[in-house]
């Protein structure tokens, strides 16, 4: 699936999976930016992509929308962004 | 008897209901299987040929069929809208009150395009994402003398992902046989920091724009048109004036997807990426554009999820296990001129790499969409 709510952290509110690992047709980054246009503010992603590119978009798109990246982890073969719409 | 029923008649339905009347072609034969086909209108759309409507390479008459003539003979049309799908009981239910039971169920009821979504596109925007608007926006480029042109992508997901870049450099080349290249601007916005989602195909997409003159703007979300300035602006904070805009517009999935409680926020089907069940329903199978799958809402994955969908659906019917898997497959041509084309092969694992455009991939898409009612609608091959 591509966007679910995933697990709790921490006792924190769910976050939205996003799981974009293998869409290079049409991005991580665009299925980002459309699950974050739907959802309200404060809601947390989690992006897994395995495109390499997403390691210089992400960051750059987020700082230029204003939203927050939490954290990024380096995982087996993919990368687990996390992130907080604030406006 | 086990009924079989595909909701949609597109290039993912038609393809699939021919495929399992073909690998269950006994069970169909004897009447221990029955396919049935729902459909509204009961005609077929062959939507990549919008595109070339618009640029005068094919005729509107020849992106249109009668669902019927291309079905097998004894699979059944229902022409009909569905109001919902009653997953605990096995059954659709179309308007008007008439049930259909089924035993397997495919949805490939596509997406549905909501220009209402941006406020001023229905006023502001041409588009060609339908038959009607393709060839409004091919009169209103005929009578283009000259100005700014802007191509934007008004919502996400849309279908066909790189039809954004086909249009401009067909465009780009449109202008420049007419002779007014000269007194037009291209611009190109995308909602991205780049022209396109991965840097295999961004790279030299950008590259190509730069050398016909078409200027970028990235990223760049439309937050509205405004019509009568003739100008959008963008959430960014960004506004861009037109003389002609051209933009793809919102999607969503099928609103009986909404009403039966089997869709998110769009209206797209959580579908597992492999199997391509629906979440939780074990005689669901989803593929094509209903799927919330984050690849490529185009005909060619519909087609390459009809032949997973096929298998699993017929090893479900013989009492075996659904085991084949979808690995992503996906190929796409992508336009870089009125006669010239590269493309896009990919699946999960394999990001793609296009090559360099040639005319000889142009033609492979020509003789594709000459092929196509055979090849993929009636799946004879």
């Amino acid at each position: 699936m591509s966007a679910a709510e995933g697990t709790e952290k921490g006792g924190a509110a769910p976050r939205m999976i996003v799981d974009a690992r293998g869409s290079w047709c049409p991005g991580p980054l665009m299925e980002l930016v459309r699950v974050i246009k739907e959802e309200p503010v404060g809601t947390e992603f989690e992006l897994l992509s395995s495109d390499e590119g997403s390691r210089k978009d992400v960051p750059s798109w987020l700082q230029k929308a204003g939203h927050a990246l939490l954290e990024v982890q380096n995982e087996s073969g993919y990368d687990r962004y996390v992130i907080r719409k604030t406006h | 008897m086990k009924r079989v029923v595909v909701l949609g008649g597109g290039i993912g339905g038609t393809t699939v209901a021919n495929r399992i009347r073909k690998a269950l072609e006994g069970e169909v034969a004897s009447g221990q299987v029955q396919v049935q086909l729902v459909d509204r209108e009961g005609v077929h759309a062959y939507q990549p040929g919008y595109l070339m409507v618009v640029f005068e390479k094919m005729r509107p008459e020849e992106t249109r069929r009668d669902e019927s003539l291309l079905l097998h003979k004894s699979i059944q049309l229902v022409k009909g809208e569905v109001e919902k799908v009653d997953g605990a009981a096995n059954k659709i239910v179309l308007k008007g009150g008439k049930d259909l039971p089924y035993d397997i169920l495919v949805i490939a009821s596509g997406s549905v395009i909501h220009p209402e979504l941006t406020p001023g596109f229905v006023e502001g925007a041409h588009s060609f994402y339908d038959l009607e608007n393709a060839q409004k926006l091919r009169g209103a480029l005929h009578g283009f003398t000259g100005g700014k042109i802007v191509i934007s992508v008004a919502g996400m997901p849309y279908k066909c992902p790189v039809a954004p870049l086909e249009v401009t450099f067909m465009l780009d080349d449109y202008l420049r046989n007419r002779g007014i290249r000269d007194k037009c601007e291209i611009h190109y916005t995308y909602p991205i920091p780049k022209v396109f989602g991965i840097d295999t195909v961004a790279q030299p997409m950008q590259r190509l724009m730069g050398e016909r003159g078409i200027t970028v703007h990235i990223p760049f979300n439309v937050d509205k048109i405004d019509p009568a300035a003739k100008s959008m602006k963008s959430v960014e904070g960004d506004t861009l004036p037109y003389d002609l805009l051209i933009a793809i517009p919102p999607h969503r999935g099928a609103d009986f997807v909404g009403a039966s409680g089997l869709g998110d926020k769009g209206n797209w089907i959580p579908t597992d990426r492999y199997s391509l069940k629906a979440d939780g329903r074990e005689n669901i199978f989803v593929l094509g554009d209903a799927t919330n799958i984050p690849i490529s809402k185009a005909g060619s994955t519909a087609d390459y999820e009809a032949e997973v969908v096929t298998q699993n659906v017929a090893s479900m019917v013989r009492g075996e296990a659904p085991t084949a898997r979808y690995e992503g497959r996906v190929y796409c041509w992508i336009m870089t001129g009125l006669a010239q084309a590269t493309y896009i092969k990919f699946d999960y694992l394999h990001p793609p790499h296009p090559p360099t455009p040639s005319f000889a991939h142009y033609w492979n898409k020509v003789i594709y969409n000459r092929t196509y009612w055979d090849l993929t609608a009636r799946a004879l091959f």
